[in-house]
């Protein structure tokens, strides 16, 4: 038997909290009884107050998701570009071979971006819904600030491929402080690259 | 029974109101995949469940008090 996603509780939850604060509000004079007044509390102050928990850490996950991300039209060529039929593009490499995880590749590269991060980073996020729906979408698009190499070295470092590497090894140092950057360098280049899409090949995937 | 014993029920039902909004409005975000589904959530689902919370205290504080 499958036990039903945290989702699908929640929105229980939310319907079981609906009908007790609608029988409260239809039925006032069961706060007359003790039971009564014990269930308009739960009603009308732990329920809410645990959808509320409940539901931001639910949105939170969600956005974490590549059809999240990809749902900004905005979005669609960075995602197109998972699909390059060419090894030296980075995200498109580590997509089709599943070194991260599909369903939240955008996340596992970005962590410290728009929603997942810091406050800043999550008022950055904000900031992306505003200029999707309200303001002037830039022609390129940048990150807010120069890509870290934290996000490669969260599953790179310590791996025997990437130590044992004689170049990775002179530079340790300056890849670990930022000092030499793993994608701006000259050495992994060629990232989402959506610019030059029209001269590409793209893998279909058989499922 | 006497349904104003305690002199919070009317009160209850302006609360009460705002709180099957706020989380309607919880609900509607939850089944929506979007990025504006988070500012549904948090801003004007939250806006609603904490002025439904807060007026719910009220109520129990001015009826004790």
């Amino acid at each position: 038997m499958q036990l039903p996603t945290p989702g699908a509780l929640l929105i229980a939850l939310l319907l079981v909290s609906l009908v007790l604060i609608a029988i409260v509000v239809f039925r006032p004079a069961i706060t007359n009884s003790r039971e009564g007044k014990i269930l308009a509390f739960l009603a009308f102050l732990i329920l809410p107050v645990l959808c509320m928990a409940w539901g931001a850490s639910e949105h939170i996950d969600r956005s974490k998701q590549t059809q999240f991300c990809l749902s900004c039209h905005v979005m669609e060529p960075y995602g197109k570009s998972l699909y390059v039929d060419d090894p030296g593009y980075v995200p498109a490499a580590h997509y089709q071979n599943h070194r991260i995880p599909v369903e939240e590749a955008c996340y596992t590269c970005h962590t410290d971006y728009a929603l997942y991060g810091s406050l800043r980073a999550k008022m950055e996020g904000l900031q992306h819904i505003y200029v999707q729906y309200l303001g002037t979408i830039p022609k390129k698009i940048t990150l807010f600030k120069p890509y870290n190499n934290r996000e490669c070295l969260h599953c790179h470092l310590g791996a025997r491929s990437f130590e044992s590497n004689p170049v990775h090894q002179a530079i340790m140092d300056s890849i670990k402080s930022n000092q030499m950057s793993c994608i701006t360098s000259g050495c992994h280049d060629t990232v989402h690259n959506v610019a030059s899409q029209d001269h590409v090949k793209f893998w279909s995937p058989v499922q | 029974m006497n349904t104003q014993s305690t002199g919070i029920q009317p009160s209850l039902r302006v609360p009460g109101t705002l709180l099957i909004l706020g989380l309607a409005i919880e609900l509607i975000s939850l089944l929506w995949n979007k990025p504006l589904a988070f500012i549904l959530f948090a801003f004007a689902g939250g806006a609603f469940l904490v002025a439904g919370i807060l007026l719910y205290l009220y109520s129990l504080v001015s009826a004790h008090g």
